[in-house]
């Protein structure tokens, strides 16, 4: 009961929580909800644990504020005071809202970015364990020309990474699998729900309404993969379905997006045509079915299937741009054309004139008058079209030391006269030309192994390692130069040196080991 | 570059030049000198328009007299514009080289919604509309109930351009649709009948097919343009299907419904004329019994859908008796109607001949053949002495009296077929009356007979003798044109096998095999994970496609094609496939890659190019051969076996194999661009079938890519991407299939450039 001597900041009555009645009281550095009657709290968080405050949606008859804990529970209060419950929660989530963020711990905070940074990079982290485990360097010199970085220009360097798009195929990935008695399982993943609401923006609003007041997550993707919504083949039989609004809204943005008509007039097959035959004239080879009544219920499926897949394609392809549209170039081109300007002519004709000169263009026709590039020149090209081979030698002999030599042999050959007075014993013949013969001593150069072969990878691993921490300290090192603070002298000399000496002694101790080893 | 054809100067707007882009406009030359008519193909993407427009422009500047127009004819409305764009390139360059501007006109011709500037109608949708909208505001009864009563609306640029604009012709210059715009509004002026206007005193006309094949539209656009004009047909492959469509005649019960609806207007406004007006009747009257011929001259803005091709010696004529007084006209029709009615009632399929028919129409009605060849004319008239102002509304009558015109006038060529009910259904009863023409060479006759030079041209017109055939002329000039390639960018493969050996095939028998199905699904997939950006995979119709997207999906491809690449289909809806392709552009665009799935014959394989990234490799999902079970195509067989001596099959495969060849040339659209052409059925690598390929992609097809597996097709495929991948500079094509001015000249090129053009 350390409560009472807390300054409390604000208290708001007939707040529900786990069914039972109570009071919530915001205090300068903790929320806290006691129930009815007693005097004590049941439920007490620290501003520093809560992650964030979510609220149900206006319109909801359950007026809810939901705290998420950093440990990832979360505890929900309900504004049960009839008229005012609205204002109540307003008032709570307002102040929490000015309330959470000074709690946020600065320091924790660089310590995940770290901790992010190690993880997501593996060489920074054997970096790491080279230099500061091993007491090469302190942490805070590693970190120093790291994070200061980071930190100085961007403070969460998830702005730079680039938006991944979404998988064209990611609602294959949830392909059930059969659980042996007569039932389905859907593998979900952050992913792919993440996918699934940013393509289907219906979906995720359905989740918002939805969940966690009317269905559990798991209820609500259970009736997601039974709906005809999911479906698509099957035929709407107009069941009670909380998917068949969303099925109606995408239905609807299709037609939209099909009014809106195309910027670009080429692809425009309505007004391809110059004249129409008017109603009555010409041949009709398939008579486009007028009624419904005829179309049989696969042909209808099909359709539907059809329709699913353009408009899965168009959601997918807007999910992707959505984001980048900002900074993205092409913004340019569309910008211009943006809105309904399918009438309006006065906008048309830029993006009509810049196709219709792409389509009529001959640039080969043309002298290029583009400033000179220097072409990529493939000596073989047969090495860029299969990959990377393995270097057979590590001695190059350029095509005319080959010709010269075997000049040279010819010429040799050819001049050649038998001293037969000083021949060699037929052993020594027969053992030379054992030597000269495939898999001879001589001969082992042809089937020379290639360096990375040769060496076993975890070898291979640690001198990549060394390299890399030496390559760091000798980063270092560098940086310090040109000497103009006494700080920097005090690094070069003192330290440094040090460093660079235990850098190297490790270098001696594991080239030594190796030695060892090998022996 | 200026280039020396035969002695023909001819200025070319490019520094370099292809060397069968010589060779065309050598041939062309030729049919012009010959004042013949002339079949020319040549590969897309080799500058086909520029060499066209190139030699034309500069044999109008040498002899003034001998060619005075060129009408140049187009498909669709982008590809008109093309045309008139590269027209303002090479006008800019005369007038580079040249130094004076010179007084050439040119103008791109389209329809009132393409052209219309007047704010509220140019804001309806479509074309129809628009038609009717205009028409209501301009026609000439309208326009003088204007003096009398100015609150009733006109339109002020049709005003505007009928007051001045015809005094002053349009000044000389390149005019694009666009350009026509600016122009009319800059001036106040109408410019759709502006450039009706213009056209005639115009140097270079461009404009679509119909505005010269369609009977009803030509006689009111394109009578008069001058006997010496060239006419040029580009991507004419399809050109007899244009012909066949304009003169055909589909009646429906509900079009004789309408048809009845609008008799019994006419009979009330008849009568209330009558009590009004009855001079106006008596005049109408006057003028029919003096001819015709008089009554053929009416203002321009008065279109009735005028008459489909009448002989001339009906004009001289008067119309007959009985059906000269409006009410007897009106009885008349009432009766000629009653009579299709119960035609329709029928309960089995018939087919006839025109004559059969007339004489059926005699026997029970008593109409007799004459008045029905009037029929056409004599409506036109009513319906401008009765004011009638939305011509729309009468688009049944209209439909019917023309049908009467066309029945009684040609007694070959066309076949009459009633069906009770479709194919597909059997129980509905929908009563069809297809008045089908079956001989293309009525509806083009007139061009061949009037203009002095008419040349056909497209990418693919193989084989070339079949087209002077079905469309009845004698061309002087045919030629076949090879695309010279510095490196072979186009790489056709046939498939004829699954990698589990199941033969691939769309014919009927193996349509719904599952194997079959399978194997197109996996060729797919493999083919998506090999090549970059777009893929463009074509089907051989609309029901197929459905079926196998719909089996595909079952099977789970679908899914694994998406891994590789987004999916787009093709449907039946033009602005929801419009947005597919353009989604698909975008994908191809922004690296992704998609698959586009289409059908052979539709609006997509006709109109749009897929250049570049847009499309790398095309697949042509077994033979696109039409539905041959339709009976108005069945009588076109036997009309073409028994007049042209074309037998069923040759014309069947020669029809399959100008379609494939059609979507196959949407991925290749220059020297620069590369694609891989996959014909997925066995039935390409027979002779028959690969003979009727066009020679430049005939001439790529190795033995040994004939009957390929799945596994093979990806294996020369992926080495055939990764070769084209390669950087690829003008330096390599110079000399080879691109030429300098000097090489041209010289001895051994113009040898070889004799042996790109393939006489037949």
């Amino acid at each position: 009961m350390t409560s009472l001597s807390e300054e409390v900041l604000l208290v708001v009555k007939k707040v529900r929580q786990k069914k039972q009645d109570g009071t919530l009281y915001l205090m300068a550095e903790r929320i806290a909800w006691g129930p009815e009657g007693k005097d004590r709290f049941t439920v007490s968080h620290l501003y520093a644990d809560i992650r964030c405050q979510k609220i149900s949606p206006d319109g909801k008859a359950k007026v809810q504020l939901q705290l998420v804990l950093h440990t990832g529970e979360s505890t929900t209060f309900h504004f049960a005071n009839e008229s005012t419950a609205l204002k109540d929660r307003e008032a709570a989530k307002e102040l929490l809202q000015q309330l959470l963020p000074k709690f946020k711990k600065k320091a924790n905070k660089e310590l995940e970015e770290k901790n992010r940074m190690l993880q997501e990079d593996p060489v920074l982290f054997q970096l790491y364990k080279d230099l500061v485990v091993s007491q090469v360097i302190s942490a805070e010199e590693f970190w120093a020309n790291r994070l200061g970085g980071i930190n100085n220009t961007d403070p969460s360097p998830y702005n730079n990474k680039q938006e991944v798009g979404i998988s064209g195929a990611f609602l294959a990935d949830i392909r059930p699998q059969t659980d042996g008695c007569n039932g389905l399982r859907y593998n979900l993943t952050a992913d792919i729900i993440e996918s699934i609401f940013r393509t289907y923006p219906a979906v995720k609003q359905k989740y918002s309404e939805n969940v966690p007041h009317n269905l559990t997550e798991k209820e609500f993707w259970t009736r997601f993969f039974q709906s005809h919504y999911f479906h698509r083949d099957r035929i709407n039989t107009g069941t009670q379905d909380i998917f068949s609004e969303c099925a109606k809204q995408d239905e609807k943005g299709l037609k939209s997006l099909v009014t809106q008509g195309v910027k670009n007039p080429l692809v425009d097959l309505q007004s391809l045509e110059d004249k129409t035959l008017d109603e009555g004239y010409g041949i009709c080879t398939t008579q486009p079915s007028t009624s419904n009544a005829n179309k049989s219920v696969k042909d209808s499926s099909n359709s539907a299937i059809i329709k699913r897949f353009n408009h899965h394609s168009a959601m997918v392809l807007a999910a992707g741009s959505r984001r980048g549209e900002l900074a993205s170039d092409q913004a340019s081109e569309t910008s211009s054309t943006d809105g309904n300007s399918r009438d309006s002519d006065f906008f048309q004709p830029p993006v009509k004139k810049v196709k219709l000169q792409e389509a009529i263009e001959f640039e080969d026709l043309q002298r290029e008058n583009r400033p000179k590039t220097v072409p990529l020149n493939l000596k073989k090209s047969d090495r860029y079209a299969h990959g990377p081979v393995p270097l057979q030698s590590q001695q190059y002999t350029t095509s005319q030391d080959i010709i010269n030599s075997v000049n040279y042999i010819r010429h040799e050959m050819a001049n050649y006269k038998p001293s037969l007075t000083q021949v060699l014993s037929s052993t020594a013949a027969t053992s030379a030309i054992a030597a000269l013969s495939p898999g001879g001593v001589l001969m082992q150069g042809g089937a020379q192994q290639a360096i990375n072969q040769m060496v076993p990878t975890e070898v291979q691993g640690e001198l990549k390692h060394l390299y890399v921490a030496a390559g760091e300290l000798l980063r270092h090192f560098w940086s310090c130069f040109p000497v103009n603070t006494p700080f920097l002298e005090e690094k070069l000399t003192g330290h440094l040196e040090e460093m660079l000496q235990t850098a190297y002694s490790k270098f001696q101790i594991w080239q030594t080991r190796r030695m060892m080893r090998k022996t | 570059m200026k280039l020396n054809i035969e002695g023909l100067l001819v200025y070319f707007p490019y520094d370099y030049i292809y060397p069968e882009q010589y060779s065309y406009m050598l041939e062309l030359k030729r049919t012009l000198d010959a004042k013949g008519h002339g079949v020319l193909e040549m590969p897309s993407g080799t500058g086909k328009t520029i060499s066209l427009l190139s030699l034309i422009v500069a044999y109008q500047r040498a002899f003034p007299l001998e060619v005075t127009k060129l009408i140049y004819c187009s498909r669709t409305v982008p590809e008109i514009e093309k045309v008139v764009e590269e027209l303002r390139k090479l006008m800019e360059f005369y007038t580079k080289e040249t130094g004076e501007s010179n007084n050439f006109l040119a103008l791109a011709l389209s329809s009132r919604k393409n052209l219309c500037i007047h704010p509220e109608v140019s804001s309806l949708r479509f074309g129809k509309e628009v038609d009717g909208k205009c028409h209501s505001l301009t026609a000439s009864y309208i326009r003088a109930q204007h003096h009398s009563n100015p609150n009733l609306p006109v339109c002020r640029f049709y005003e505007e351009f009928d007051s001045v604009g015809r005094q002053v012709p349009l000044p000389a210059g390149i005019y694009n649709l666009d350009d026509l715009k600016a122009f009319g509004r800059r001036k106040g002026w109408c410019p759709y009948y502006l450039a009706r206007y213009s056209i005639l005193h115009a140097n270079i006309v461009v404009y679509s097919y119909h505005y010269l094949l369609d009977p009803k539209i030509a006689d009111l656009v394109s009578k008069e343009l001058a006997k010496k004009s060239v006419v040029v047909f580009d991507e004419a492959h399809n050109i007899d299907n244009v012909c066949i469509d304009s003169m055909s005649v589909n009646i429906t019960r509900r079009t004789l419904d309408r048809c009845q609806n609008n008799v019994d207007t006419l009979q009330n406004t008849i009568h209330k004329i009558k009590e009004t007006d009855a001079a106006k009747l008596r005049e109408e009257y006057r003028r029919l019994v003096e001819g015709l011929k008089e009554a053929n001259v009416a203002r321009e803005t008065d279109i009735y859908l005028a008459n489909p091709v009448l002989p001339d010696e009906i004009l001289q004529e008067a119309v007959p008796g009985s059906i000269r007084t409006a009410e007897h006209f009106v009885g008349f029709m009432r009766r000629f109607l009653e009579y299709l009615k119960s035609r329709l009632r029928v309960q089995h399929v018939v087919q006839e001949s025109a004559p059969q028919f007339l004489k059926d129409i005699f026997d029970k009605v008593c109409i007799d053949r004459k008045p029905l060849r009037f029929c056409a004319e004599r409506l036109q008239s009513l319906l401008r002495t009765l004011e009638i102002a939305d011509i729309a509304d009468f688009s049944a009558v209209t439909l019917i009296s023309n049908f009467a015109t066309l029945v009684s006038t040609y007694s070959q060529g066309f076949t009459i077929i009633i069906e009770p009910f479709e194919d597909r259904t059997p129980t509905i009863a929908n009563p069809v009356l297809h008045f089908s023409c079956m001989d293309p060479s009525i509806a083009i006759k007139p061009v061949f007979q009037r203009f002095q030079s008419v040349v056909i041209t497209s990418g693919t017109l193989s084989p070339l003798d079949i087209y002077p055939r079905i469309l009845d002329f004698r061309p002087v000039t045919m030629a076949s044109f090879t695309m010279t390639l510095a490196r072979t960018c186009l790489c056709p493969l046939i498939v004829g096998r699954g990698n589990d050996q199941v033969a691939l095939s769309s014919k009927f028998e193996t349509r719904e095999d599952f194997a079959v199905i399978r194997n197109y699904g996996n060729l797919l997939l493999e083919m998506s994970a090999i090549v970059p950006d777009g893929i463009v995979a074509f089907f051989t119709s609309y029901v197929y496609m459905e079926n196998i997207v719909a089996s595909w999906y079952e099977q789970g491809i679908l899914e694994n094609i998406q891994r590789n690449k987004l999916i787009f289909i093709e449907t039946q809806d033009a602005a929801e496939t419009s947005m597919a392709l353009e989604k698909y552009q975008e994908a191809c665009e922004n690296g992704r890659g998609a698959i586009l799935l289409s059908v052979a014959r539709g609006k997509v394989s006709e109109g749009i190019d897929f250049v570049h990234h847009y499309g790398r490799a095309v697949l042509m999902f077994g033979v696109p051969y039409v539905y041959t079970q339709s009976r108005i195509l069945k009588a076109r067989l036997e009309y073409l076996r028994d007049q042209f001596q074309i037998r069923e099959n040759d014309f069947l495969t020669f029809d399959a194999m100008r379609h494939a060849a059609q979507c196959v040339g949407r991925a290749i659209r220059g020297k620069t661009d590369y694609g891989l052409m996959i014909f997925a059925d066995k039935r390409y690598a027979r002779a028959d079938k690969r003979g009727k390929l066009p020679r430049w992609i005939q001439e790529h097809i190795n033995d040994g890519s004939l009957n390929l597996t799945v596994d093979e097709a990806v294996q020369l495929s992926k080495h055939f991407l990764r070769q084209m991948a390669q950087p690829f500079r003008q330096e390599d094509q110079l000399g080879l299939s691109l030429l300098t001015l000097e090489q041209l000249e010289s001895e051994e090129m113009l040898q070889k450039i004799t042996q790109i053009a393939h006489q037949t």
